[in-house]
Protein backbone atom coordinates (compact mmCIF):
# COMPACT_ATOMS: atom_id res chain seq x y z
CA UNK A 1 0.00 0.00 0.00
CA UNK A 2 1.28 3.20 -1.11
CA UNK A 3 1.64 6.48 1.25
CA UNK A 4 -1.49 8.94 1.74
CA UNK A 5 -1.90 12.23 3.42
CA UNK A 6 -5.11 13.46 4.50
CA UNK A 7 -5.77 17.25 4.81
CA UNK A 8 -8.83 18.88 6.07
CA UNK A 9 -10.30 22.75 5.10
CA UNK A 10 -9.58 24.77 8.15
CA UNK A 11 -11.72 27.38 7.77
CA UNK A 12 -10.82 30.80 8.67
CA UNK A 13 -12.66 31.95 12.24
CA UNK A 14 -16.05 33.16 11.88
CA UNK A 15 -16.32 31.93 8.42
CA UNK A 16 -18.17 28.71 7.55
CA UNK A 17 -18.20 25.83 5.14
CA UNK A 18 -19.85 26.17 1.72
CA UNK A 19 -20.05 23.96 -1.71
CA UNK A 20 -18.83 26.29 -3.39
CA UNK A 21 -15.13 26.01 -1.06
CA UNK A 22 -14.99 22.04 -2.51
CA UNK A 23 -16.36 23.55 -6.46
CA UNK A 24 -13.24 25.50 -6.16
CA UNK A 25 -11.07 22.91 -5.06
CA UNK A 26 -11.98 20.58 -7.23
CA UNK A 27 -11.42 23.27 -10.20
CA UNK A 28 -7.49 23.75 -8.85
CA UNK A 29 -7.29 20.07 -8.92
CA UNK A 30 -8.38 19.87 -12.34
CA UNK A 31 -6.00 23.47 -13.25
CA UNK A 32 -2.97 21.47 -11.84
CA UNK A 33 -4.04 18.10 -14.47
CA UNK A 34 -6.35 15.98 -12.34
CA UNK A 35 -8.99 14.35 -14.68
CA UNK A 36 -12.00 12.93 -13.28
CA UNK A 37 -11.84 9.35 -12.49
CA UNK A 38 -14.51 7.93 -10.42
CA UNK A 39 -16.82 8.02 -7.04
CA UNK A 40 -15.22 7.60 -3.63
CA UNK A 41 -16.86 7.00 -0.09
CA UNK A 42 -15.35 6.20 3.29
CA UNK A 43 -17.99 5.90 5.94
CA UNK A 44 -16.60 6.98 9.64
CA UNK A 45 -19.36 5.45 12.70
CA UNK A 46 -18.80 6.89 15.87
CA UNK A 47 -19.62 4.14 18.77
CA UNK A 48 -21.29 5.30 22.17
CA UNK A 49 -21.24 2.91 24.95
CA UNK A 50 -24.65 1.75 26.26
CA UNK A 51 -24.91 1.97 29.99
CA UNK A 52 -27.52 0.34 32.08
CA UNK A 53 -26.86 3.15 34.65
CA UNK A 54 -26.30 6.14 33.78
CA UNK A 55 -25.11 7.38 37.13
CA UNK A 56 -22.70 5.25 37.94
CA UNK A 57 -18.93 6.43 36.37
CA UNK A 58 -17.60 4.79 33.81
CA UNK A 59 -14.64 2.50 33.40
CA UNK A 60 -14.85 2.05 29.94
CA UNK A 61 -14.40 4.17 26.80
CA UNK A 62 -16.39 7.37 25.96
CA UNK A 63 -16.55 7.41 22.20
CA UNK A 64 -14.40 5.26 19.37
CA UNK A 65 -14.67 5.26 15.80
CA UNK A 66 -15.61 2.84 13.26
CA UNK A 67 -14.22 3.19 9.32
CA UNK A 68 -14.86 1.21 5.95
CA UNK A 69 -12.79 2.53 3.45
CA UNK A 70 -13.31 1.98 -0.12
CA UNK A 71 -10.15 0.19 -1.02
CA UNK A 72 -10.28 -2.19 1.63
CA UNK A 73 -14.15 -3.63 1.14
CA UNK A 74 -13.96 -6.91 3.22
CA UNK A 75 -12.16 -4.94 5.69
CA UNK A 76 -13.59 -3.47 8.83
CA UNK A 77 -11.38 -0.21 11.54
CA UNK A 78 -11.86 0.41 15.17
CA UNK A 79 -10.16 3.75 16.21
CA UNK A 80 -9.88 3.94 20.28
CA UNK A 81 -7.63 7.27 20.27
CA UNK A 82 -7.35 7.40 23.92
CA UNK A 83 -5.18 4.20 24.18
CA UNK A 84 -3.86 4.65 20.75
CA UNK A 85 -5.23 1.31 19.27
CA UNK A 86 -6.47 0.85 16.08
CA UNK A 87 -7.98 -2.79 15.13
CA UNK A 88 -8.01 -3.62 11.59
CA UNK A 89 -11.26 -6.43 11.68
CA UNK A 90 -13.46 -8.27 8.69
CA UNK A 91 -15.95 -6.21 8.22
CA UNK A 92 -18.39 -8.90 9.99
CA UNK A 93 -17.07 -7.29 13.44
CA UNK A 94 -20.06 -4.62 12.43
CA UNK A 95 -22.28 -7.55 13.23
CA UNK A 96 -20.49 -8.56 16.61
CA UNK A 97 -20.95 -4.73 18.06
CA UNK A 98 -24.23 -4.91 17.12
CA UNK A 99 -25.02 -7.96 18.91
CA UNK A 100 -23.13 -6.96 22.26
CA UNK A 101 -25.27 -4.45 22.52
CA UNK A 102 -22.29 -2.71 24.86
CA UNK A 103 -21.85 0.18 22.26
CA UNK A 104 -24.13 1.54 19.82
CA UNK A 105 -23.14 3.52 16.59
CA UNK A 106 -24.20 6.40 16.78
CA UNK A 107 -23.45 9.35 14.02
CA UNK A 108 -22.39 8.08 10.46
CA UNK A 109 -20.53 10.21 8.54
CA UNK A 110 -19.74 9.82 5.29
CA UNK A 111 -16.76 11.01 2.97
CA UNK A 112 -17.24 11.09 -0.32
CA UNK A 113 -17.58 12.81 -3.86
CA UNK A 114 -18.90 12.24 -7.54
CA UNK A 115 -15.00 12.24 -8.59
CA UNK A 116 -11.38 10.77 -8.11
CA UNK A 117 -8.64 12.41 -9.56
CA UNK A 118 -5.45 11.17 -10.73
CA UNK A 119 -2.66 12.94 -12.52
CA UNK A 120 1.11 12.24 -13.54
CA UNK A 121 3.44 14.04 -11.36
CA UNK A 122 4.99 15.71 -14.65
CA UNK A 123 2.15 17.06 -15.53
CA UNK A 124 2.70 19.88 -12.67
CA UNK A 125 2.81 22.74 -14.08
CA UNK A 126 5.94 24.04 -11.82
CA UNK A 127 8.38 22.19 -13.26
CA UNK A 128 10.86 23.73 -11.81
CA UNK A 129 9.54 21.49 -8.62
CA UNK A 130 8.96 18.76 -10.19
CA UNK A 131 12.91 18.88 -10.88
CA UNK A 132 13.79 19.16 -7.26
CA UNK A 133 11.99 15.92 -6.74
CA UNK A 134 14.59 14.23 -8.77
CA UNK A 135 17.62 15.50 -6.48
CA UNK A 136 16.52 13.99 -3.77
CA UNK A 137 17.97 10.40 -4.70
CA UNK A 138 15.30 8.62 -4.40
CA UNK A 139 14.10 5.93 -6.65
CA UNK A 140 10.75 6.93 -8.41
CA UNK A 141 9.21 6.59 -11.77
CA UNK A 142 7.26 9.42 -13.37
CA UNK A 143 4.78 7.98 -11.08
CA UNK A 144 1.36 8.94 -10.46
CA UNK A 145 0.25 11.11 -7.33
CA UNK A 146 -3.55 10.38 -6.79
CA UNK A 147 -5.86 13.07 -5.46
CA UNK A 148 -9.47 12.74 -3.74
CA UNK A 149 -11.20 15.70 -2.94
CA UNK A 150 -14.32 15.23 -0.87
CA UNK A 151 -16.88 16.58 1.37
CA UNK A 152 -18.24 15.32 5.40
CA UNK A 153 -21.74 14.89 5.72
CA UNK A 154 -23.84 13.11 8.02
CA UNK A 155 -25.48 9.97 6.91
CA UNK A 156 -28.68 11.18 8.16
CA UNK A 157 -29.11 14.75 6.51
CA UNK A 158 -26.94 16.92 3.51
CA UNK A 159 -25.49 18.98 5.88
CA UNK A 160 -22.16 19.93 4.79
CA UNK A 161 -19.82 19.14 8.00
CA UNK A 162 -16.32 19.14 6.47
CA UNK A 163 -14.06 19.11 3.28
CA UNK A 164 -11.50 16.88 3.34
CA UNK A 165 -8.36 15.80 0.85
CA UNK A 166 -6.61 12.47 0.26
CA UNK A 167 -3.36 12.23 -1.61
CA UNK A 168 -1.50 9.42 -2.14
CA UNK A 169 1.63 9.34 -4.18
CA UNK A 170 1.61 5.69 -5.87
CA UNK A 171 5.48 4.70 -6.19
CA UNK A 172 6.08 4.34 -3.00
CA UNK A 173 5.04 2.62 0.57
CA UNK A 174 7.57 4.23 2.87
CA UNK A 175 6.33 7.28 5.00
CA UNK A 176 9.72 8.60 5.20
CA UNK A 177 10.74 8.55 1.80
CA UNK A 178 7.75 9.80 0.16
CA UNK A 179 7.80 12.55 2.77
CA UNK A 180 9.98 15.21 0.68
CA UNK A 181 7.41 14.51 -1.99
CA UNK A 182 4.54 14.82 -0.07
CA UNK A 183 5.85 18.55 1.45
CA UNK A 184 6.83 19.66 -2.50
CA UNK A 185 3.34 18.39 -3.84
CA UNK A 186 1.18 20.41 -0.42
CA UNK A 187 3.64 23.69 -1.23
CA UNK A 188 2.43 23.44 -4.92
CA UNK A 189 -1.31 22.80 -3.93
CA UNK A 190 -1.48 25.85 -1.31
CA UNK A 191 0.21 27.66 -3.61
CA UNK A 192 -2.42 26.69 -6.42
CA UNK A 193 -5.19 27.03 -3.79
CA UNK A 194 -4.16 30.47 -2.25
CA UNK A 195 -4.81 32.25 -5.94
CA UNK A 196 -8.57 31.70 -5.43
CA UNK A 197 -8.23 33.63 -2.24
CA UNK A 198 -11.11 30.96 -0.35
CA UNK A 199 -11.98 31.80 3.69
CA UNK A 200 -9.42 28.99 5.14
CA UNK A 201 -6.88 26.92 4.28
CA UNK A 202 -6.18 22.81 3.86
CA UNK A 203 -4.39 21.61 6.48
CA UNK A 204 -1.93 18.39 6.85
CA UNK A 205 -1.70 17.19 10.87
CA UNK A 206 0.92 14.54 10.72
CA UNK A 207 -0.54 11.54 12.90
CA UNK A 208 2.01 10.04 15.23
CA UNK A 209 1.75 6.71 13.82
CA UNK A 210 4.75 4.88 16.32
CA UNK A 211 2.23 5.74 19.10
CA UNK A 212 0.02 3.07 17.36
CA UNK A 213 2.54 0.45 17.18
CA UNK A 214 2.86 1.28 13.42
CA UNK A 215 5.94 1.52 11.16
CA UNK A 216 7.36 2.91 8.39
CA UNK A 217 5.33 0.71 5.45
CA UNK A 218 2.08 2.59 5.24
CA UNK A 219 -0.92 0.33 5.44
CA UNK A 220 -4.59 0.97 6.11
CA UNK A 221 -3.95 1.18 9.33
CA UNK A 222 -2.20 4.45 9.22
CA UNK A 223 -5.15 5.78 7.02
CA UNK A 224 -7.80 4.66 9.57
CA UNK A 225 -5.49 6.57 12.13
CA UNK A 226 -5.55 9.48 9.68
CA UNK A 227 -9.28 9.78 9.49
CA UNK A 228 -8.96 9.73 13.66
CA UNK A 229 -6.91 12.85 13.58
CA UNK A 230 -8.64 14.57 11.11
CA UNK A 231 -11.78 14.06 12.73
CA UNK A 232 -10.80 15.13 15.88
CA UNK A 233 -9.87 18.62 13.84
CA UNK A 234 -13.32 18.95 12.06
CA UNK A 235 -14.56 18.80 15.77
CA UNK A 236 -12.64 20.74 16.66
CA UNK A 237 -13.20 23.14 14.34
CA UNK A 238 -17.03 23.05 14.91
CA UNK A 239 -16.91 23.80 18.59
CA UNK A 240 -14.15 26.41 17.96
CA UNK B 1 -24.64 -8.65 3.97
CA UNK B 2 -24.31 -12.04 4.36
CA UNK B 3 -22.18 -12.54 7.12
CA UNK B 4 -24.30 -14.14 9.81
CA UNK B 5 -23.84 -17.72 10.13
CA UNK B 6 -25.55 -20.36 11.75
CA UNK B 7 -23.31 -23.26 13.17
CA UNK B 8 -24.95 -26.99 14.26
CA UNK B 9 -23.12 -28.40 16.98
CA UNK B 10 -23.09 -31.61 18.90
CA UNK B 11 -20.46 -32.32 21.97
CA UNK B 12 -19.24 -35.29 23.61
CA UNK B 13 -16.65 -36.69 25.43
CA UNK B 14 -14.19 -39.44 25.20
CA UNK B 15 -11.26 -40.74 27.64
CA UNK B 16 -8.13 -40.64 26.69
CA UNK B 17 -6.73 -44.09 26.39
CA UNK B 18 -9.82 -44.29 23.54
CA UNK B 19 -8.52 -41.05 21.39
CA UNK B 20 -5.99 -43.08 19.37
CA UNK B 21 -9.27 -45.35 18.24
CA UNK B 22 -11.53 -42.57 17.84
CA UNK B 23 -8.60 -41.19 15.51
CA UNK B 24 -8.40 -44.08 14.03
CA UNK B 25 -11.91 -44.07 13.11
CA UNK B 26 -12.35 -40.76 11.75
CA UNK B 27 -9.42 -40.90 9.78
CA UNK B 28 -11.23 -44.41 8.05
CA UNK B 29 -14.59 -42.35 7.91
CA UNK B 30 -13.45 -39.36 5.98
CA UNK B 31 -9.84 -40.15 4.72
CA UNK B 32 -8.35 -36.61 5.00
CA UNK B 33 -5.41 -36.20 6.92
CA UNK B 34 -5.66 -34.50 10.54
CA UNK B 35 -5.08 -30.87 11.31
CA UNK B 36 -3.25 -30.13 14.37
CA UNK B 37 -5.34 -27.86 16.87
CA UNK B 38 -3.47 -25.70 19.09
CA UNK B 39 -6.07 -22.81 19.92
CA UNK B 40 -5.88 -20.05 23.40
CA UNK B 41 -9.87 -18.88 24.13
CA UNK B 42 -10.12 -15.78 25.96
CA UNK B 43 -13.55 -15.37 27.38
CA UNK B 44 -14.22 -11.78 28.14
CA UNK B 45 -17.38 -10.47 29.67
CA UNK B 46 -18.79 -6.98 29.68
CA UNK B 47 -17.74 -4.93 32.59
CA UNK B 48 -20.19 -3.60 35.28
CA UNK B 49 -22.51 -0.89 33.67
CA UNK B 50 -21.49 -1.70 30.17
CA UNK B 51 -24.51 -2.52 27.77
CA UNK B 52 -27.99 -2.82 27.85
CA UNK B 53 -27.37 -6.06 28.93
CA UNK B 54 -24.33 -8.35 30.11
CA UNK B 55 -22.33 -9.69 26.70
CA UNK B 56 -19.83 -12.16 25.95
CA UNK B 57 -17.35 -12.69 23.26
CA UNK B 58 -14.71 -15.15 22.40
CA UNK B 59 -10.88 -14.26 21.49
CA UNK B 60 -9.35 -17.52 19.53
CA UNK B 61 -5.64 -17.24 19.06
CA UNK B 62 -4.54 -20.27 16.32
CA UNK B 63 -1.42 -21.01 17.58
CA UNK B 64 -1.03 -23.97 15.36
CA UNK B 65 0.03 -22.19 12.35
CA UNK B 66 3.38 -20.18 12.05
CA UNK B 67 2.30 -16.89 12.58
CA UNK B 68 -1.17 -16.66 15.29
CA UNK B 69 -3.97 -15.15 13.85
CA UNK B 70 -6.73 -14.00 15.98
CA UNK B 71 -10.40 -14.27 15.45
CA UNK B 72 -13.29 -12.48 17.59
CA UNK B 73 -16.39 -14.80 17.60
CA UNK B 74 -19.57 -14.22 19.01
CA UNK B 75 -22.10 -16.89 19.68
CA UNK B 76 -25.82 -16.02 19.00
CA UNK B 77 -28.21 -17.78 21.17
CA UNK B 78 -29.43 -21.55 20.07
CA UNK B 79 -32.69 -21.92 18.06
CA UNK B 80 -35.74 -22.03 20.06
CA UNK B 81 -39.36 -24.34 19.64
CA UNK B 82 -40.77 -27.41 19.42
CA UNK B 83 -39.05 -27.99 16.24
CA UNK B 84 -35.99 -27.45 18.01
CA UNK B 85 -36.70 -29.40 20.90
CA UNK B 86 -36.87 -32.56 18.70
CA UNK B 87 -33.80 -32.35 17.18
CA UNK B 88 -30.91 -33.79 19.02
CA UNK B 89 -28.13 -31.13 17.23
CA UNK B 90 -27.74 -27.23 18.55
CA UNK B 91 -28.17 -24.77 15.57
CA UNK B 92 -27.37 -21.60 16.82
CA UNK B 93 -26.18 -18.22 15.27
CA UNK B 94 -22.37 -17.68 14.90
CA UNK B 95 -20.43 -14.80 13.68
CA UNK B 96 -16.79 -14.46 13.03
CA UNK B 97 -14.38 -11.99 12.27
CA UNK B 98 -10.60 -12.09 11.18
CA UNK B 99 -8.97 -9.61 13.60
CA UNK B 100 -5.44 -8.02 14.05
CA UNK B 101 -3.65 -9.05 17.17
CA UNK B 102 -4.14 -6.24 19.32
CA UNK B 103 -7.44 -7.36 19.58
CA UNK B 104 -7.31 -7.77 23.16
CA UNK B 105 -6.11 -4.68 24.20
CA UNK B 106 -8.90 -3.49 22.30
CA UNK B 107 -11.87 -5.23 24.12
CA UNK B 108 -10.06 -4.09 27.37
CA UNK B 109 -10.09 -0.10 26.51
CA UNK B 110 -14.16 -0.50 25.63
CA UNK B 111 -14.18 -2.34 28.89
CA UNK B 112 -14.50 -5.69 29.03
CA UNK B 113 -12.76 -8.00 31.39
CA UNK B 114 -10.92 -11.52 30.96
CA UNK B 115 -13.36 -14.16 32.45
CA UNK B 116 -11.25 -16.94 31.94
CA UNK B 117 -8.83 -18.41 29.31
CA UNK B 118 -8.24 -22.19 27.93
CA UNK B 119 -5.60 -23.39 25.75
CA UNK B 120 -7.50 -26.50 23.17
CA UNK B 121 -4.62 -28.77 22.11
CA UNK B 122 -5.62 -31.78 19.98
CA UNK B 123 -6.52 -32.50 16.39
CA UNK B 124 -9.50 -31.85 13.56
CA UNK B 125 -10.46 -33.46 10.60
CA UNK B 126 -12.83 -31.16 7.82
CA UNK B 127 -14.44 -33.00 5.22
CA UNK B 128 -18.21 -33.02 3.12
CA UNK B 129 -20.24 -35.86 4.01
CA UNK B 130 -23.93 -34.52 3.15
CA UNK B 131 -22.59 -30.84 4.55
CA UNK B 132 -19.22 -29.52 5.18
CA UNK B 133 -18.53 -31.08 9.06
CA UNK B 134 -15.51 -30.46 11.19
CA UNK B 135 -14.83 -32.70 13.98
CA UNK B 136 -12.50 -31.27 16.71
CA UNK B 137 -10.66 -33.96 19.41
CA UNK B 138 -8.99 -31.53 22.15
CA UNK B 139 -7.89 -31.68 25.59
CA UNK B 140 -8.53 -28.23 27.57
CA UNK B 141 -5.59 -26.84 29.24
CA UNK B 142 -5.59 -24.47 31.94
CA UNK B 143 -2.89 -21.97 32.51
CA UNK B 144 -0.93 -21.54 35.79
CA UNK B 145 -0.43 -17.84 35.16
CA UNK B 146 -1.96 -15.21 33.05
CA UNK B 147 -1.52 -16.28 29.79
CA UNK B 148 0.88 -18.88 30.29
CA UNK B 149 0.68 -21.46 27.26
CA UNK B 150 3.70 -22.96 27.52
CA UNK B 151 3.22 -23.90 31.10
CA UNK B 152 -0.44 -25.01 29.97
CA UNK B 153 -1.99 -28.37 31.96
CA UNK B 154 -4.62 -30.36 31.38
CA UNK B 155 -7.60 -29.78 33.10
CA UNK B 156 -9.11 -33.27 32.91
CA UNK B 157 -6.04 -35.94 31.71
CA UNK B 158 -8.19 -38.42 31.40
CA UNK B 159 -10.65 -36.37 29.40
CA UNK B 160 -10.83 -35.50 25.46
CA UNK B 161 -13.42 -33.36 24.12
CA UNK B 162 -14.97 -33.90 20.85
CA UNK B 163 -17.30 -31.64 19.12
CA UNK B 164 -18.49 -31.72 15.72
CA UNK B 165 -19.72 -28.49 14.10
CA UNK B 166 -20.74 -27.76 9.88
CA UNK B 167 -22.03 -24.64 9.11
CA UNK B 168 -25.42 -23.28 8.09
CA UNK B 169 -27.87 -21.31 6.46
CA UNK B 170 -31.28 -19.96 7.82
CA UNK B 171 -32.08 -21.61 4.29
CA UNK B 172 -30.49 -25.14 4.51
CA UNK B 173 -29.96 -25.94 8.57
CA UNK B 174 -32.63 -29.22 8.59
CA UNK B 175 -30.46 -30.58 5.81
CA UNK B 176 -27.20 -29.97 8.02
CA UNK B 177 -28.52 -31.46 11.10
CA UNK B 178 -28.88 -34.58 9.32
CA UNK B 179 -26.11 -34.87 7.81
CA UNK B 180 -24.45 -34.44 11.25
CA UNK B 181 -26.60 -36.86 12.93
CA UNK B 182 -26.46 -39.48 10.40
CA UNK B 183 -22.56 -39.26 11.06
CA UNK B 184 -23.31 -38.94 14.59
CA UNK B 185 -24.47 -42.50 14.16
CA UNK B 186 -20.88 -43.81 12.78
CA UNK B 187 -19.54 -42.46 16.17
CA UNK B 188 -21.92 -44.18 18.37
CA UNK B 189 -19.66 -47.27 19.51
CA UNK B 190 -17.20 -44.54 20.81
CA UNK B 191 -19.08 -41.64 22.04
CA UNK B 192 -22.00 -40.54 22.67
CA UNK B 193 -22.48 -37.07 20.99
CA UNK B 194 -25.54 -34.70 22.37
CA UNK B 195 -26.11 -30.78 22.42
CA UNK B 196 -23.46 -28.96 24.60
CA UNK B 197 -24.67 -28.65 28.16
CA UNK B 198 -26.52 -32.06 27.68
CA UNK B 199 -23.61 -34.06 28.46
CA UNK B 200 -24.41 -37.90 28.10
CA UNK B 201 -21.00 -39.09 29.72
CA UNK B 202 -18.83 -41.88 28.11
CA UNK B 203 -20.18 -44.60 26.23
CA UNK B 204 -20.11 -48.60 28.24
CA UNK B 205 -18.68 -50.26 24.75
CA UNK B 206 -15.94 -47.71 24.76
CA UNK B 207 -13.73 -49.77 25.35
CA UNK B 208 -14.54 -52.97 23.36
CA UNK B 209 -14.95 -50.62 20.03
CA UNK B 210 -11.58 -49.34 20.80
CA UNK B 211 -10.03 -52.23 21.33
CA UNK B 212 -11.34 -53.98 17.83
CA UNK B 213 -10.45 -50.81 16.04
CA UNK B 214 -6.75 -51.12 17.66
CA UNK B 215 -6.96 -54.51 16.23
CA UNK B 216 -8.02 -53.93 13.07
CA UNK B 217 -5.18 -50.86 11.96
CA UNK B 218 -2.79 -53.25 13.99
CA UNK B 219 -3.33 -55.48 11.25
CA UNK B 220 -4.22 -53.06 8.59
CA UNK B 221 -1.43 -50.17 8.62
CA UNK B 222 -3.92 -46.62 7.55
Amino acid sequence: MTVKWLMHWQPKPGTTLSTQILTEACQCVESIGGQKDGRWRSVLTFYKPMQRDALVPVEHARDFLGLALQEQPAKYYFILRPNRIVLEADASIQVIMEKLQSYKARVTLNFETSFFQSFGISRIPDVEKVHLFYKQGFQYKLGDFQVRVGKCVPSASEALRGIMMEVEYIPLSSIDKSRQVLEEFFDIWQETISKKSLPGHFMHIESNFTDYGLQDRYTSHHTAVQYATCMAQLIAAVRG
Amino acid sequence: MDIVKMECVVQGIIETQHVNALEILLHGLCGVPKEQVRVHELCLKSGPNLGVVPSEVRLLCDLAQPTPSWTVRHVGGAMRGSGADQISVLVRTVVESKVSNNVLRFFYGLGYKLDHEILKVGFAFTFHRGAQIIVTVTSAHKMPKLHAIEEALPISPNIHMVEITAPATAENYNEVVAAVSAFCEYLAPLLHLSKPGVSAGIVATAAAAAASLMSNSASKPL
